[in-house]
């Protein structure tokens, strides 16, 4: 368990992955609980990254062969 | 309203983030001693987060949807995007096309999406669904117990849809769903939209199913009126639903609660001017 230094560090590095937005409520919090939610928001974001890369190669395979040109054209 | 009822609806906000972040609410339960406003706040800003995220694909995808007829885009939603990434495109589509494609989707997947989509961001398209599509997508989530995603959406309902969805309720679900409601502020005019039988029938279903704590922070939500009509008759409660009733104000400490009740069951009066003389 961290001291206040790292707990404020750990605060900060949340905050930052919240876009700068995080309840002052939330210093109750300690070091390894911060971490903790952090971690849980940036796998959150990994995961999402990821299906959504995998749905759209998914999703052009039910697309009609003429519409996949323009399709591809948009999504890039 | 109470601090043991601000714990019940702190429980209730840890499962919604929990849910967000694909984890076990418990994992998170050192987030309990949070104020539930900070909790509001911090949910708040990861919903921004997630539905920011890979914000400029989410968009090309909804913009290349343009292209497609909304029934192969409906097959594209389920087979190959998910509940998940359907929640997120929900608010970028057009929400006539949304609603279009929407219509095409059987019912248990729009349930599961309905779990995984912010109301607040596809709040639009939520307005245009069709009563009867609102009727048979609560129908299923009353089925799996989600009393929590029905919650969230009531808020975002015009009438004609709210008055669906709480036909499709049984007096338990909607008992559960509005201790849990997002938008609180609207528990007066959603419970208006009910018949006067059904009101009344609404604290015998208390009675019934031991739902009191839902039940008195339900007459603490609602205008002096509307508690009137909910408690229209003398309830000649038994002895039994008297203790619990007693054991639930004790506990959540729900006093002004519970008056209106007690203005009607004179055992219940005595019992509690006896519990609160002691």
């Amino acid at each position: 368990m961290g001291g206040a230094k790292p707990a404020e560090e750990a605060f900060e590095t949340l905050r930052a992955q919240l876009g700068g937005e995080l309840p002052e409520g939330l210093r109750k919090l300690d070091r390894e609980q911060l971490v903790h939610l952090d971690a849980a928001v940036r796998e959150a974001r990994h995961r999402q990254a990821q299906a959504l890369a995998a749905a759209g190669d998914r999703a052009l395979s039910h697309v009609p062969r003429l519409l996949r040109g323009p399709i591809r054209r948009i999504t890039g | 309203m109470s601090t043991a009822t601000d714990a019940l609806q702190t429980r209730a906000e840890i499962l919604k983030l929990a849910r967000m972040l694909e984890r076990d609410p418990a994992e998170l339960a050192y987030l309990e001693p949070v104020s539930l406003a900070d909790l509001c706040a911090l949910r708040d800003h990861v919903t921004d987060v997630l539905f920011n995220a890979n914000s400029s694909t989410l968009n090309r995808l909804a913009t290349a949807s343009k292209l497609l007829p909304a029934g192969l885009t409906a097959t594209i939603s389920e087979r190959a995007f998910g509940p998940l990434l359907s929640a997120r495109m929900a608010g970028r589509l057009e929400p006539e096309a949304a609603v279009s494609v929407a219509s095409k989707l059987p019912t248990p997947f729009l349930a599961d999406l309905a779990v995984e989509l912010h109301p607040r961001r596809a709040s639009a398209v939520i307005s245009l669904i069709a009563p009867a599509q609102i009727a048979a997508i609560t129908g299923e989530l009353a089925r799996r117990g989600e009393h929590v995603t029905m919650g969230r959406f009531v808020g975002h309902m015009g009438d004609p849809a709210m008055a669906a969805a709480l036909g499709a309720m049984d007096n338990t679900t909607l008992l559960r769903v509005a201790f849990v409601l997002e938008d609180k502020d609207r528990l007066d005019h959603m419970i208006g939209l009910l018949q006067q039988p059904r009101l009344t029938s609404l604290v015998a279903t208390a009675g019934q199913e031991g739902l009191w704590l839902e039940a008195l922070d339900l007459l603490g939500h609602v205008s002096p009126e509307r508690r009137r009509q909910l408690v229209a008759n003398p309830l000649a409660l038994d002895q039994a639903a008297v203790e619990a009733i007693v054991a639930t104000v004790v506990k959540h400490e729900l006093w002004p609660e519970v008056q209106v009740l007690a203005e009607h069951d004179a055992a219940l009066r005595n019992r509690l001017a006896s519990v609160h003389g002691t």
